[in-house]
């Protein structure tokens, strides 16, 4: 070990659960289509280039149950296709349309090329499953893949019912499983949110580690020797590492962050909003919306309305020098670390996996040129994953960490606010009716087990910390509103037909193939032994 | 879905380090028994009220809470924030019947929560101590140079507004230009019909041409004049007819007075003029 210090890069991948074979076509099913095209095919053309150019790395990347329920899913697999060949329909007219504007002519032909690659790449390359090359990544050793949540429920507003907590971790951990064909070392928490005693859950899953955000270390106790530069145990053995702010600010800020450079390509000039609707209309969604196609031609030029052309030339030379002073002041960070530790620091840092790429254009190739760069140019860090830290020290400070999230003002508000504290009062009863009812069936007929295992669905949909979130930030509120709503009142009635002893088939099929995520899931995780 | 559950139920949730959240559902006959304890002259002035007791390290109800203060609730609440500005304390809840002359009626009691620390912990494991330097150097190095405001919420809220939540994806078409933004362009459609078997070109580009013979493209339009060549030639390529329209786009800072003089006729090569 001769480095100095090491930085763990770790990316969260998420999406809520969005499935609506009901519909022909379902605008929020396009987070989806969004998020391949956009963020998982470049991560993954990057991460396999590095791999092809024997470059070592390693990265961790924490993927959601309900994500890899999506991207294992056949009827939203067929429908990524179809909107790809919209887009790529679209991107040749483009190049049609935009033959006397240069700029923005070489660009249709740079979107019809990178969309037409990704349909190759999605259908010849991977043959459509994702996870398996995610998990091939994972079987060379680059990428570190962690659980997470069930539906990504926000861990410290379900306190209230611990086995519903549990129920999350435990359907998380199985989800991994099975997508992975082996136990998770780590864990991510949603939203970073840390409720002291929930490290207990984890343990019990054999987790080894987790990430709080940088107060949950630093407020903990005792004191924290190392800050965040060095993982906690936690009471229940699970070590907790805590996110490092200065490296992640300065690529989650839209301000300071690198993100905001002018060269860098405009997010919110898109021509789903920007051209003539009815010639854009046939590849928005059915009702005609407006929406983001990806097809963008602007920069962000500065603070205003008049953008210049995006150049992806440019922007990609920016890219690399961003990347270097990223590892240029990780550099100065661990040297200065050391003059204040005994031992070498690790610096974590946490990001959504879907801000590079979708939100931050040229973040995939950010990322490659930082491990290049970590690779050939320094002698300073090493990137590894948290579990390589563990082996490197297996001895570290015991201490509690602090109840933390990594949402606005670091804890609970952004989940717990006059914009959607009312679902709690819902989602807590199901929890409760879910729990007396996996004890009040231990030995169910075919049909009652059926309807408890859609029960604890539902009531995992319910839990998604999504439909808060959005309730607060004020775009899609009556698409979160309704799914709260549904889920509430598809594990209402199932619960109620179970007790009535009215069950009905055909209506529990019907929801069986609408909600049907996790189909390995077994309602007697509400019913532990011991509990 | 139902507004409330038939239960006695006080639910407690931590917000933040200085507030935490209560909800209830109380059964009618509940409060209806509780009512029917009260002699006639408590009734005057009774009202329901929150009592928030801080119970850090002790076994409430049998052991006695630290303090307690009443929050007095109007009729058709059920939910509410709670003030406590103690971080790292724990609480717990009542909710009941308050009469004029103190007698309190207990309606439902909750959980237990505790506030989170908003500052480092004063506990220092002897097994793992930093000299303060170090602890400054460490801890000014994840928040120092953000911590601007006196009180630790101020500070702590600057540190941490970075942090979001992990829905990228749901991120709107949100305008980040204030004012009165304005945009216009200009696309110029030109269609036309043919032998559906002849081959259409636009400015030597070929264009599909339907089963009925029509054809069009939409171009975007630059300014200046565009002289738009459009070819239809047989299959066998011998025969070839093209029409060039000449298009001008000009772009005034400002609209320009309609022509006062006769209106312009067109040109014998067919051009047409759009100012945009």
């Amino acid at each position: 070990m001769t480095r100095q210090g090491f930085l763990a890069l770790v990316l969260h991948t998420h999406l809520p659960f969005v499935r609506h074979p009901e519909h022909e076509s379902f605008l929020e099913e396009r987070w989806l289509f969004e998020a391949i095209t956009e963020t998982y095919l470049p991560l993954l053309e990057r991460f396999e280039r590095l791999v092809n150019d024997r470059v070592p790395f390693r990265i961790t990347m924490s993927f959601t149950p309900t994500l890899l329920a999506m991207l294992a899913d056949p009827l939203l697999q067929a429908r990524y296709l179809r909107h790809l060949d919209g887009l790529i329909e679209l991107a040749g007219k483009e190049i049609e349309r935009t033959r006397w504007q240069p700029p923005f002519h070489r660009l249709a032909y740079f979107y019809h090329h990178r969309l037409t690659t990704a349909r190759q790449r999605y259908t010849d390359g991977y043959r459509q499953d994702l996870i398996g090359a995610f998990r091939a990544l994972a079987e060379q050793g680059s990428l570190e893949p962690i659980a997470s949540c069930a539906t990504h429920g926000f861990l410290p507003l379900l306190e209230i019912n611990p086995t519903a907590v549990r129920a999350q971790i435990a359907v998380g951990v199985q989800a991994f499983e099975h997508a992975f064909g082996r136990r998770p070392e780590g864990f991510w928490l949603p939203e970073c949110g840390y409720q002291p005693g929930h490290d207990a859950f984890l343990k019990a899953f054999g987790i080894r580690y987790f990430l709080t955000d940088a107060h949950g270390l630093l407020f903990g106790s005792p004191r924290p020797k190392y800050g965040v530069y060095a993982p906690a145990i936690c009471p229940s053995g699970v070590a907790a590492f805590g996110r490092d702010l200065e490296s992640s600010k300065s690529v989650w800020s839209a301000e300071e962050g690198y993100p905001g450079d002018f060269l860098y390509r405009e997010f919110y000039r898109d021509i789903g909003y920007d051209l003539d609707h009815d010639y854009v209309r046939p590849y928005l969604n059915g009702d005609g919306q407006r929406t983001n196609t990806g097809i963008k031609y602007y920069r962000i030029t500065g603070k205003t309305d008049d953008k210049q052309p995006y150049d992806p030339d440019r922007a990609l030379e920016q890219a690399a020098a961003h990347a270097g002073n990223f590892l240029f002041n990780r550099e100065q960070q661990v040297g200065f670390l050391r003059t204040v530790m005994d031992r070498a620091p690790i610096i974590i840092s946490p990001y959504d996996a879907e801000l590079f790429g979708h939100w931050w254009f040229e973040g995939p190739e950010w990322l490659e040129f930082l491990i290049r760069k970590a690779h050939v140019d320094q002698q300073t860090i090493e990137l590894i994953a948290p579990s390589d830290y563990l082996r490197h020290y297996p001895v570290n400070q015991r201490l509690v960490p602090s109840l933390s999230s990594w949402g606005y003002n670091g804890y609970s508000e952004v989940w717990l606010n006059g914009a959607n504290d009312w679902i709690y009062r819902h989602v807590h009863t199901l929890a409760d009716r879910m729990v007396a009812a996996a004890r009040q069936f231990p030995q169910p007929n075919a049909l009652q087990r059926r309807t408890l295992n859609q029960m604890a669905r539902e009531l995992l949909l319910a839990q998604a910390s999504d439909w808060p979130f959005i309730l607060k930030t004020g775009t899609h509120t009556g698409y979160a509103y309704r799914r709260i709503q549904d889920h509430v009142a598809r594990f209402n009635r199932l619960h109620d037909g179970l007790q009535a002893q009215r069950l009905e088939d055909g209506w529990l099929t019907s929801l069986e193939t609408t909600d049907n995520c996790f189909p390995f899931l077994d309602y007697r995780v509400y019913a532990p032994s011991g509990a | 879905m139902p507004t409330g559950y038939d239960v006695d139920r006080l639910v407690l949730m931590v917000r933040d380090p200085w507030w935490i959240f209560a909800y209830w559902d109380l059964r009618q006959d509940t409060e209806r028994a509780a009512r029917g304890q009260l002699r006639p002259e408590e009734v005057p002035g009774l009202r329901t009220v929150l009592r928030v007791h801080d119970v850090t390290d002790r076994d409430f109800p049998g052991e006695p809470s630290w303090q307690w203060m009443d929050i007095p609730l109007s009729g058709l609440a059920n939910n509410w924030y709670i003030h406590t500005n103690a971080p790292n304390r724990t609480f717990q809840v009542d909710i009941g019947l308050l009469t004029a002359g103190g007698r309190f009626l207990l309606l439902a009691r909750s959980n237990r929560v505790t506030t989170p620390r908003a500052g480092p912990s004063a506990v220092i494991d002897e097994e793992w101590v930093a000299s303060d330097e170090a602890f400054e150097a460490l801890f000014g190095a994840t928040l120092g140079a953000l911590r601007v405001g006196s009180s630790p919420g101020a500070w702590l809220g600057q540190a941490l507004t970075g942090g979001w939540s992990s829905l990228a994806l749901a991120r709107g078409s949100g305008r980040a230009v204030k004012g009165l933004w304005f945009r216009l362009d200009t696309d110029l459609i030109v269609y036309g019909a043919t032998d559906p078997k002849a081959v259409v070109t636009i400015q030597d580009q070929p264009v599909p041409v339907r089963k009925d013979g029509t054809f069009d493209v939409r171009l975007a339009l630059p300014e200046g004049t565009q002289t738009i060549t459009v070819t239809v030639t047989t299959p066998d390529g011998r025969q070839t007819r093209a029409l060039a329209p000449v298009v001008t786009l000009r772009r005034a800072e400002r609209p320009e007075r309609p022509p006062t003089s006769p209106p312009a006729t067109p040109s014998p090569e067919s051009s047409q003029g759009i100012v945009g």
